[in-house]
This record gives structure tokens, sequence and C-alpha cells, in this order.
């Protein structure tokens, strides 16, 4: 029984500036297939194609060729309705605390549930869910005002003020760059809990393999707008020697592994869950103490 | 959002300002000095010269220098789309009511108020074909010289009026930014858009007589970009005050432009051009 996927991308292709001399091939053929309840990692070096790829599945861009289907909307049909998907799909920008304009946090929580025309109460229960959600307390925050909020903070309103909009798919660029390390894994807890307990499929892009190796069920690795690699994170992993081909890191536990891999141990270089990797290290250790 | 999407947040791609084309042309490899006194030049004897004869001329050179520098001549015309609509009403209230500026002639309609001679119908032509050859200039002179250049030849054109206390250096630099920081912006601004419409926001789809809703709806873009706009002139004023820049002090330029003979024929061109423009008796 193969289930529908809820996000299908057909040999996408993307050219900028295209009939100009600064013509630029972004996409050249990319291929995702995402079922629902899925989370997913996007990972490439710059100019993969990774931000161009994550813009098509919200309709900030058409496909120019090849196909984008979200849970049965086809993105080519120019009598798509728009509002409809952006409501199923929910896109975190780069640096989404710059998109931040109301002067309180419950306001600007609550711009995206006003734009759809729900009733006030049901805004207010969904600025409500949405705070709780990433960790901000309804009662004491609301009223807050927005500027005076660190970046780790800000960082969060925005992503309640996407996620208040409740999409069954919410894609995030780079959620974690240039947070500091207590608000990153903070953040990093929440989208798990979000992906496990509320069943939104997730969809992100990152350049920090520990972050891909905690969250990831399975990874997409772009090169070049083409698809370079896929599956799970042991599989991808697994290919080190491609991934550094273009520039892309693994995590340190598959770097430590693959080091003692290459001095003659007898580990398994792709173990590359923290407690799995220090399994296999303690292993080593025991069979050298004999 | 009726027309097919796709287009709709790319804004950097109309923006032909600040962008530099580098083909390598010998207009690109020109002294910007010498550029900019010829453009100048150009530009003046264009917009004075008001015969059928010259501006056509003036059109096959505006037209000859795209080729000249190996730049698709479409940049130039996605430049004068966007002016057709003042040009055409330009048109029109010349057409209307400039009779008495331009009445000799003979006179080919009378009706009420609205005198049509020989003499405004040319006023018409004529200010259109300069728009259209003013943007072609001012295009091949944007796309082929980087900011930099332009400042720097607007720097040292404008050095005599140094003695007339003119902050000429100042000036250079706010002219310097203020281009810097085009492109800059439209990119922050296209990232702004596509946020704010990810999240529900739209923009232009009210009805045009309801302005408060239609400022409104620009205010999720304008309020961050105002943010961002503040914050990048704070970094730009530290990054410049730790590389020890002091307003007003002498400075130095590390790269000394030195004019060719190739330049100075340009110029010498450009002279006779504008000469010929000006003073030319042409049959029309």
């Amino acid at each position: 029984m193969t289930e529908q996927p809820i996000l299908e991308v057909k040999h996408l292709q993307h050219i900028y500036m295209k009939g100009t001399p600064l013509e630029h091939h972004a996409l050249s053929g990319v291929s995702l297939k995402i079922n629902k309840g899925e989370c997913i990692a996007v990972i490439g070096h710059t100019g993969s194609g990774k931000s161009t790829l994550i813009q098509h599945v919200n309709g900030l861009m058409r496909p120019q060729s090849g196909e984008v289907v979200v849970d049965g909307m086809n993105l080519s049909d120019p009598k798509l309705d728009i509002r409809l998907l952006r409501r199923k799909v929910g896109l975190v920008f780069q640096n989404p605390e710059d998109q931040i304009f109301e002067k309180i946090i419950g306001d600007d929580i609550a711009y995206g549930p006003f734009k759809m025309g729900l009733p006030i109460k049901e805004v207010r229960d969904r600025v409500k869910w949405a705070m709780e959600v990433v960790g901000l307390s309804f009662d004491e925050m609301k009223d807050r005002a927005t500027y005076a909020l660190s970046g780790g903070q800000k960082r969060k309103v925005a992503l309640a003020g996407v996620l208040a909009l409740r999409p069954d798919i919410l894609v995030l660029d780079e959620p974690t760059a240039g947070l500091d390390p207590r608000s990153r894994n903070e953040l990093l807890e929440k989208l798990k809990t979000l992906n496990e307990q509320e069943k939104i499929t997730i969809i992100f892009v990152s350049h920090n393999m520990e972050e891909v190796a905690y969250l990831a069920g399975r990874i997409y690795v772009l090169a070049d707008g083409r698809n370079l690699v896929e599956g799970t994170p042991e599989e991808v992993f697994g290919e080190a020697d491609t991934l550094k081909k273009h520039h892309i890191g693994a995590p340190d536990t598959v770097e430590i592994l693959g080091q003692l891999k290459a001095k003659g141990f007898a580990v398994r270089p792709n173990a590359y869950q923290l407690e799995e990797a220090a399994k296999e290290i303690i292993a080593v250790l025991r069979q050298d103490g004999r | 959002m009726k027309k097919i999407a796709g287009f709709e947040f790319e804004l950097t791609r109309n923006i032909t300002i600040g962008q530099y084309v580098p083909t390598g042309s010998i207009i690109h490899r020109m002294d910007p000095r010498i550029k900019l006194a010829s453009f100048t030049l150009l530009v003046i004897s264009m917009a004075v010269c008001a015969t059928y004869g010259g501006n056509l001329l003036a059109l096959v050179l505006s037209c000859l220098l795209f080729y000249v520098s190996r730049i698709p001549i479409s940049y130039g015309l996605s430049g004068v789309k966007p002016a057709i609509p003042f040009i055409l009403i330009l048109a029109i209230l010349q057409l209307l009511f400039y009779s008495e500026v331009a009445s000799g002639g003979k006179v080919l309609l009378n009706y009420g108020f609205i005198h049509i001679t020989t003499d405004s119908i040319r006023l018409v032509v004529v200010s259109a074909l300069r728009f259209v050859e003013i943007i072609f200039l001012s295009s091949v002179l944007t796309l082929s010289t980087s900011t930099t250049q332009i400042t720097h030849g607007i720097e040292s054109l404008l050095r005599p009026l140094r003695t007339v206390k003119f902050p000429v250096h100042e000036f250079a630099l706010i002219i310097t930014i203020a281009l810097r920081f085009v492109p800059t912006f439209a990119l922050e601004m296209e990232k702004m858009m596509k946020a704010q419409a990810s999240r529900g926001a739209e923009f232009g789809t009210g009805a045009w007589w309801r302005i408060v809703q239609r400022t409104k709806d620009v205010f999720p873009i304008i309020i961050p970009l105002f943010n961002v706009a503040m914050s990048r002139a704070e970094d730009l004023v530290l990054a410049m005050e730790s590389r020890c820049y002091v307003p007003g002090s002498q400075r130095s330029v590390s790269k000394k432009y030195k004019a060719y003979r190739t330049d100075y024929a340009a110029l010498i061109f450009c002279i006779v051009f504008a000469i010929v423009l000006l003073a030319f008796p042409f049959p029309y």
C-alpha cells in the first residue's frame, strides 16, 4: 500500500534572471517525495539551491519546469488557491525575527490568523497555542513589547507567528542560524515535539550536521541544483567521501568514527547518534583493554 | 493574484540602477571622468536639440552605444517600459495645451481651444524621442560603469567646486552609499514581502479608493524595512570608523585614473557630436 506523499517535487528547475546575461541556474532537476509526518533535512553547500527549492513549496515561486504537488494541489495550476496553499505550508525564513512589525508580541503572532479572517476567539486560541508550543507563556508574554526581546525570544515569536496559521507542513530555512547554544537546543527540542506530538511534517534546511543528526528522519543532499544523495542519516553519512567532495561536512560523531576506522579499528562509521557512537568507541576501548 | 505568479517578488530583476554588467568593452574601459563628461555633454545636447533630423541621429547614436558596449539593448528597453505612460501623458498634454508655446508652422487643426500645428507635433515627437535617448544613454552609463567609478568620476569632475567650499567628497560619498544600497534594500524588501506573504499578507489587491487599507497593507513591509535600514546604517558607520574613516579629513585614492588617447578621442567625438546636434541646420 503506497501512501500518497504530502509533498512531491519532480524534476524541478529554476533559472534566476532568465533571459539576461546574469542568468543563473539555481535548480536543474530536483526531485523530492515526502510523506505525512516525516521530518526531512535538506542539506547542501551554499548555492546548491536549497532556499530556492523551499520557496517553491509555499508558492512564492512557481515551477518554471517540472512539478510541485502539495497535498494534491499542483503549483503549476494558474487557478490554484494560493491562500489555501499558504495555510497548509508554513514557511519560516532565515532570520525570521526581522519580519516582526507589531509593537506587541501577541499582535504580531495574531497577524496571520487575522488575515485568514478567523473570529477573534479562534485567533486568541491559536495565538495561545502557538505561544505555548514554542515555550512562551501566553499570559506573561502576550502584552510585552517586541523590541525588548532577546534574539532567541524574537525567533520564537516569529516561529509562533507562522505556527498560528496551523500549517500541516512546516518549512524552515536554517532555523538555528545565529542563535546562542542554549536557544538553539531549546528550539530543536520544540521542533522535535512539534513533529512527534502535533504530527506536523517538518522540512528544514541546515548547515549544522549535529542538528541534522538530532532531528532528521530522512535527508536530501543537494549539490549544484541536483539531488546528490538521499536516505536515512545512516545511509547518507555512510557516503562520507561523496559528501566531502561537495564540501558538506558530517557530524563530529561520524568524523571521529571515520578516523578510527581509517586507523584500523572495527567501528561502524555511520553510527551518527551520540549514544551509538559512544557505544562504538567504548566497545573499541574494551577490546583494547583485553 | 491573477497572472501566473512566480516573478511577483523578483524585484531585483526590474532594477537596473546600480547594476553593473561587465563585458569589458571599450566603453567599460574608458576613464570614468572622461566618460561622465562625455555623457553629460551628449545628454545636454540631446535635451536642447529640437529638430527631427538631430534627434533621429541621436537615437541612432544611443542605440549604437549599446552595440559598442556589448550590453543587450533589452536592458535599455526595460528602462523605457515603465516610462511609457509618462511619455504618453506628456505627449497628450503637449499636443493639447502647448499650442501657444509652439504656435509656429502650419495650422493643422483648429477646434475650440485645441490648436494643433506642425510645430506642436514636432514638440511632441521630439520630446518622446528625447526621453528614449536619454534613458538609453544613462542606462549605458550605469550598466558599463561600476558605482565606485561613477563616484570617483563625479568627485574629480566636481573638484573645482571645492574653492567655493562645496563638500565635494561628502557629496560623492552620499551618492556612493545611496547607489550601493539600492539593490541591497530591494533584496531586503523582496525577502520581507515573501516572509509576510507566507503569513497571509496581500499587497495591492485592495480596491484603489481604499487608500487607508492599502497603506495599512504595506506596514508589515515598511516597518521591518526601516528597522533593517537603521541597523545596516549603524553597521556601516561602525565599519567605516573601525577602518579609520574621519569625515572631512584629507584622503588619497587607491586607484589613480589615467586618461589614454582613446579616451580623449571619445571626448572629442562627443564634443563634435554635440556641436553638430546644436548647430547643424537639419532640414527637418
